[in-house]
This record gives C-alpha cells, structure tokens and sequence, in this order.
C-alpha cells in the first residue's frame, strides 16, 4: 500500500484493489457535497460486490467512531504501536494534527 | 424497538450489521451510567442538531475554536456543558484540547464520568449515521427512551495519568470488569478509553465487531470481511486522516 494516499491527493489505486474509487468514496461521505457523494456511490457500486459496498461503508462508520474517543479521551499512542510506526508520523506528516500532543515526544 | 430498515439504500446489509445498530439504539435508549435514557437520546437529538449549528461552523473556519464565543443553535434538552460537549465531538474533535477539557470536567461542569458516557454515546450515534450517510438513507429514527435510573456505578479500579479520563488497565480488569477486554497480549489505549463507564466499552465492541473486525481478529493481517483487509485498511486511515485522528 502507497501510505501516501492516507493523505489524500493521490489519483492511483495506491497498491489496493479500487483503490482509488475507495478513497474517492471515503472523501465524499466525509465531506458536505451531496451530489458528488451520489457521484462516488454509483462509482463504487459499479466495481464492488454489494456486500463489499456495505464493509466500506461499516469501516467509514467504525472509524468516525473510534476517531472520536480517541480524540475526546485525550489517550496517548501505546507504546507498542509508536515502536511499530517508527518515523511513519513524521514523514506522513500527521504530527500537524493537535491530537499529536496527547502523545509525549511527537 | 423496530427493526432498522436500510431497504432505501438498494443494497442488501449483512443482518450482524443490522443487529448492532439495533443493540446500540437499545443501548443507547436505556438508562447509563451517569445519564438517563431520555439525556441520552437527547444526546443523539443534539449531535443531530449540531450539523447544522452556526457556532460550530465558525469556529471548524477558525484557526482557534477558543477564539469564537457564542451560544450553540441547541435543543435545549441539556445542561450547556453537555451540549458544548457534544456539538465539539460530533463536529470538530480533532482539536479537542486538555485545556478544553479541563474547562468542562476540571471546572466541575461535568464529571469525568458524565463526560465519558457523553462522549461514547455521540460516537457511536455518529458511526450509526455515517454509516446511514454512506448507504445514502436517511438518518435512523430515534427509539422513545426506556425509564429507569443511572447505576452511578464508577470502577473502583479505574486510574489516572495515561489520558485525559481515568483508565481501567488490562491487569486491573477483574470482578464486574473481567469482560471488559480481549484475551490479546497488549490492550490499546482506544479500548481502555471508555472504561471509566465499562458498559460503553461493551457498546463499542459491539460496534467495533460488526462494522470492521472482531477486536481479537484486528492483529491478524488475513482477517477480513467481504473487502480484503488492504481494502479496509486503506478506507479507515484516509477517514481518520479526513478527522485528523493522530492516534
């Protein structure tokens, strides 16, 4: 997987399968343009089972879920999971996020 | 309760799916913690609102949110210090701040217990309705709220000084909390973030189980659904990035 495209930006499929209409999809659900949400349904429809538009839509709820506990209970990385993404933060840039500074030394 | 009828959205949703967002309604119509069945639809009812709030518009435009004062466009069913909460989670979580915070729960607004039962139930609503949003339904109907009192039940065993709230650690997860976590040999901070009111923790895997996978499941790579785990992967740190999720 391009982790690049965590960012957005990127036209490819990023190294996974409808890569590309995945992310597409994902922006348009989390923005506020409703017809190009509708736009980027019918595109993704067109190229997953119906069961897999479903997952891709559980996982866009999942995570508007777990975001926000995250964010709002103010926890820090664990430590494990900072020693597995060594130096990931800094290059894919997420240090700009405010909720960087819940976890010491980023 | 009725069923949760997605019909509208011209695709068949895997009945486990269904029946989480049923058990988390019924969860959520019922009698907490800390909140009663009627404040906590409310809760749902206000994160609802907030969408579409002026206050909060401006201050997601702001380059601070401290820097925008005004009263919240509320329903009115809340304390201000619980409406404040909810529209900031549900709209701009990203910058929460400890300062934020502490101007809530440290001022004595809300207890942390209040607060985190507050923001479990606006996250999980939320996950609902993104959901609902990305199937293309309309938001799903509130159920009436059931009667019945908070327990007020705070863990004996839940400590400060890993986040903003007290935290049950893994260890420390025996007696009415033995369930609490997995069997696995690290429980991440996400997990334990709830657990100052266990029984949303208990709501959340039930959430996290069935919209993406089995919190047992998460460290094996094969694990998966109908989208291969790359596919799934690749969809949550794009939304998490799209929330500014650093975590």
């Amino acid at each position: 997987m391009d982790l690049a495209a965590v960012n957005g930006g990127v036209d490819s499929d990023a190294g996974v399968e409808h890569g590309a209409r995945l992310l597409s999809f994902a922006e348009a659900v989390m923005g506020s343009d409703e017809d190009a949400l509708k736009r980027e349904r019918v595109a993704l429809r067109a190229v997953l089972s119906p069961a897999s538009f479903v997952d891709t839509c559980a996982v866009i709820g999942a995570f508007n879920v777990v975001d926000r506990i995250a964010d709002a209970t103010g926890i820090p990385l664990d430590d494990m999971m900072k020693m597995m993404s060594a130096g990931l933060p800094q290059e894919l840039e997420l240090t700009r996020f405010a909720s960087a500074a819940n976890t010491p030394g980023m | 309760m009725e069923a949760i009828d997605y019909s509208a959205a011209g695709v068949e949703v895997r009945a486990d799916l269904l029946e989480a967002h049923r058990d988390l309604l019924e969860h959520i119509r019922a009698a907490g913690t800390w909140w009663t069945g009627a404040q906590r639809i409310a809760m749902v009812e206000e994160a609802r609102r907030s969408l579409g709030c002026r206050l909060c518009q401006d201050r997601k435009a702001a380059l601070s949110p401290a820097h925008v004062q005004g009263e919240h466009d509320s329903l009115g069913l809340l304390p201000p210090a619980a409406v404040e909460v909810v529209h900031r989670v549900r709209t701009d979580p990203a910058r929460l701040s400890r300062s934020w915070f502490d101007s809530i729960v440290g001022a004595g607004q809300l207890s942390d217990g209040e607060y985190v039962e507050l923001v479990a139930v606006v996250a999980l609503s939320a996950g609902i309705d993104f959901v609902g949003c990305a199937l293309g339904v309309a938001p799903v109907r509130l159920p009436p709220p059931l009667p019945g009192e908070p327990s007020r039940r705070r863990p004996a065993s839940a400590k400060g000084g890993t986040a903003w709230v007290p935290l049950i650690a893994a260890e420390d997860a025996t007696g009415p909390e033995a369930d609490l976590y997995p069997a696995t040999p690290m429980v991440p901070n996400v997990v334990r973030a709830l657990s100052l009111v266990p029984d949303e923790v208990r709501a959340l895997w039930r959430s996290s189980n069935a919209h993406y996978v089995p919190l047992e499941q998460i460290p094996d790579p094969s694990a998966r659904r109908s989208l291969d785990r790359m596919q799934m992967e690749l969809v949550a740190a794009r939304v998490s990035a799209l929330n500014q999720c650093f975590y």
